[in-house]
């Protein structure tokens, strides 16, 4: 990733929630349309809790050799 | 009758399967895509209503019931068989190609059948010609994939049947059309059935068991048709079942997290499959208007987008000779227009504005926003950052960006794969920017505009969120050499103690008894050859042993003598 990836990722970011907070601050068609930023926090919440939620499971149980079904 | 019968989309393709030795081994290809397209053709121009029927034994059959929803999933089918026969141009494998028409023809078989048992047919003709498309690999390890693939069916099969016999003998009618969501025995049956072949866990297995291991090839007809011909069915007959709410927001997790998991692009890729189609079932079983446009929709982007990435994985096959993740990696240099087409497909099914993932997933949205189904639209949206991890950033990432960890010989990738994949990334931003095309061939008028403020605002944020979160965190993803066990465990661990108590314990039972009984024959042979010898051991005349037909001549002519006499007076008390 060079620096521009960054900055461009970034305005994209800043442009939507500056759309956000234009043109939806009085959206309510869902209850979570009341905290800001909300598509962010939930992409990025949802993003971790998958690493790591299937990182934990693949160690507990699903991960296993590849000659598992030969032995 | 029989020139009628040319006017059923899947006789043609069938047809097809039947001329295709005829032909020429050079113009073979270019015939394979003639049959789809004469089905396109047909499919498109068709009038609404059931067109054909025949009677057999006491019931009608329609092999041909067109209405608005049979023909967008019969556009769909066709097309992307002819797409699949401009990928395998460069194949000279004739089953393999033939097994891919009939396979084809019988998704439209289902596609256009008005009645259960025409459906049944062709739904099992499926099951058979895709089970080669797996054979043909022709490893060790796809023969026995194969193998489990078509038992797998088999049972399905035999859940829809039972299913179809107990709606019959309740007095269901013969007609494919829509059951009130009643949990009876020929219902659940049914449900089952056609659950088991859109790949709802736990009946999923033998997809992300046979994809990866089928032919490059024939996993782009495979992705395509067996799953999507399942959520038609289950669009005919199951919508509204609240059930099916949670299905599919569980088959959504379920996939994504195995997706997230798996080394070989292709499973990733099949995994994925049961992830988009959660989003399906979830439609399905919301059940309004919007959300069956929405099923709909999304079935046909997932087919375009879908096959688009199975073809560039496969490419990627093709080129390495590995499926594997963590024997790929820095290849983006060596082939910049495959990674190009591959992003297409991933951003596409990432439900990235402006591509045809997005124009169905806001669809589906919409129809559960309607409902007010707030968790099902958290979690599937869960299931879109998870979506674009796996198929989006980490497939990728490993193949083209990573650090390079083999040295590859590439072999140079055929002209028609990249046409093919050019055509199907073509339609992923078709759609996606001219939506209304697609909506127009919904079942249901629409009004639905995806592009939005807010789908556009949620997307972004959601996209780039998940991004960030992939770049810092992705070496906590999976790119070992391992294997995932999923539910197929229940059927392949215990084969080997299956193997021991019904087939090898009988196995060495009748070799005992076999064996035994050889002995016992070969004793008594010998024995009979001179009985002589066992009723008077101690007789031996002049110093020799005894045979028991050692008489002499004398004996033999008075013995005949007598039986001739016997003859005689037989004869002269008869007249």
């Amino acid at each position: 990733m060079k620096n521009w990836h960054w900055i461009v990722l970034g305005i994209l970011l800043i442009v939507s929630l500056i759309l956000e907070f234009t043109y939806l601050a009085d959206y309510a068609s869902h209850w979570w349309n009341h905290v800001p930023a909300f598509y962010a926090i939930w992409g990025g919440l949802g993003c971790l809790a998958l690493i790591f939620v299937t990182k934990g499971l693949g160690k507990i149980f699903i991960l296993s050799d590849e000659d598992y079904y030969d032995r | 009758m029989i020139v009628e019968l040319l006017s059923v989309p899947a006789v043609i393709l069938i047809l097809g399967a039947v001329v295709l030795p005829l032909i020429p081994e050079r113009a073979r290809n270019s015939a394979f895509i003639l049959f789809p397209s004469i089905a396109l053709f047909l499919v498109w121009t068709l009038p609404e209503g059931s067109l054909l029927q025949t009677s057999f034994a006491s019931y009608e059959l329609h092999l041909l019931s067109v209405d608005s929803l049979s023909r967008v999933f019969g556009i769909v089918f066709s097309l992307i068989t002819i797409i699949g026969g401009i990928y395998a141009f460069h194949i000279k494998d004739l089953v393999q190609q033939t097994s891919a028409l009939a396979y084809a023809g019988g998704a439209l078989g289902v596609t256009f059948a008005g009645d259960f048992f025409t459906l049944f047919i062709f739904w099992e003709l499926m099951a058979v010609t895709s089970a080669y498309l797996i054979w043909a690999r022709k490893t060790k390890e796809s023969d026995k994939a194969g193998m489990r693939y078509l038992l797998v069916h088999s049972f399905g099969g035999g859940l829809l049947l039972t299913g179809i016999l107990l709606h019959l003998s309740n007095g269901g009618s013969m007609m494919v059309e829509s059951i009130e969501p009643v949990y009876n025995l020929a219902n659940i049956f049914m449900l089952l059935g056609v659950a088991l072949n859109t790949a709802v866990p736990p009946l999923h297995a033998w997809l992300a068991d046979a994809y990866p291991k089928a032919t490059i090839t024939g996993a782009i007809f495979m992705c395509a048709l067996t799953t999507k011909s399942a959520v038609y069915v289950m669009i005919r007959l199951f919508p509204g079942w609240d059930i099916l709410i949670w299905v599919g927001v569980i088959m959504a997790i379920y996939g994504t997290i195995y997706a997230l998991l798996a080394n070989d692009i292709r499973e990733i890729l099949a995994y994925s499959i049961i992830s988009q189609i959660g989003y399906m079932v979830t439609a399905i079983g919301v059940g309004s208007e919007i959300a069956l446009n929405g099923a709909t929709a999304h079935a046909f982007n997932h087919i375009v987008y879908k096959s688009l990435l199975f073809m560039a994985a496969g490419a990627v096959i093709y080129a390495t000779g590995t499926s594997k993740l963590h024997k790929l990696g820095g290849l983006g240099k060596k082939m910049p227009l495959l990674v190009g087409l591959y992003m297409v497909g991933a951003l596409s099914i990432s439900g990235a504005p402006l591509l045809n993932g997005f124009v169905s997933k806001t669809m589906i949205s919409e129809a559960l926003g309607e409902a007010h189904l707030e968790w099902p639209i958290l979690l599937l949206l869960i299931a879109t950052i998870g979506t674009f991890l796996h198929t989006g950033l980490k497939l990728p990432y490993y193949t083209w960006f990573g650090e390079k960890k083999t040295e590859f010989n590439l072999s140079a990738i055929p002209v028609n794969m990249k046409v093919a994949m050019g055509i199907g990334a073509f339609f992923c931003i078709l759609f996606g920017v001219a939506p209304d095309l697609l909506y127009s061939q919904l079942p249901y008028p629409t009004e639905f505009q995806p592009f939005s403020v807010y789908t556009l605002v949620e997307m972004t944020q959601i996209l780039i969120l998940a991004f960030v979160g992939f770049w810092f965190f992705k070496d906590r993803l999976n790119t070992s050499p391992t294997i995932s066990l999923d539910t197929d465990w229940f059927y392949r661990k215990p084969a080997a103690i299956v193997r021991k108590v019904f087939v090898d314990f009988p196995n060495n039972t009748f070799g005992i008894a076999e064996k035994g009984t050889l002995l016992l024959a070969e004793r008594l042979a010998k024995l009979s050859k001179n009985p002589m010898k066992l009723l008077i051991p101690s007789f031996t005349m002049e110093g020799r042993e005894i045979k028991s037909d050692g008489f002499s001549a004398g004996i033999g002519a008075a013995l005949a003598f007598v039986l001739f006499s016997f003859l005689v007076i037989g004869l002269a008390t008869l007249f």
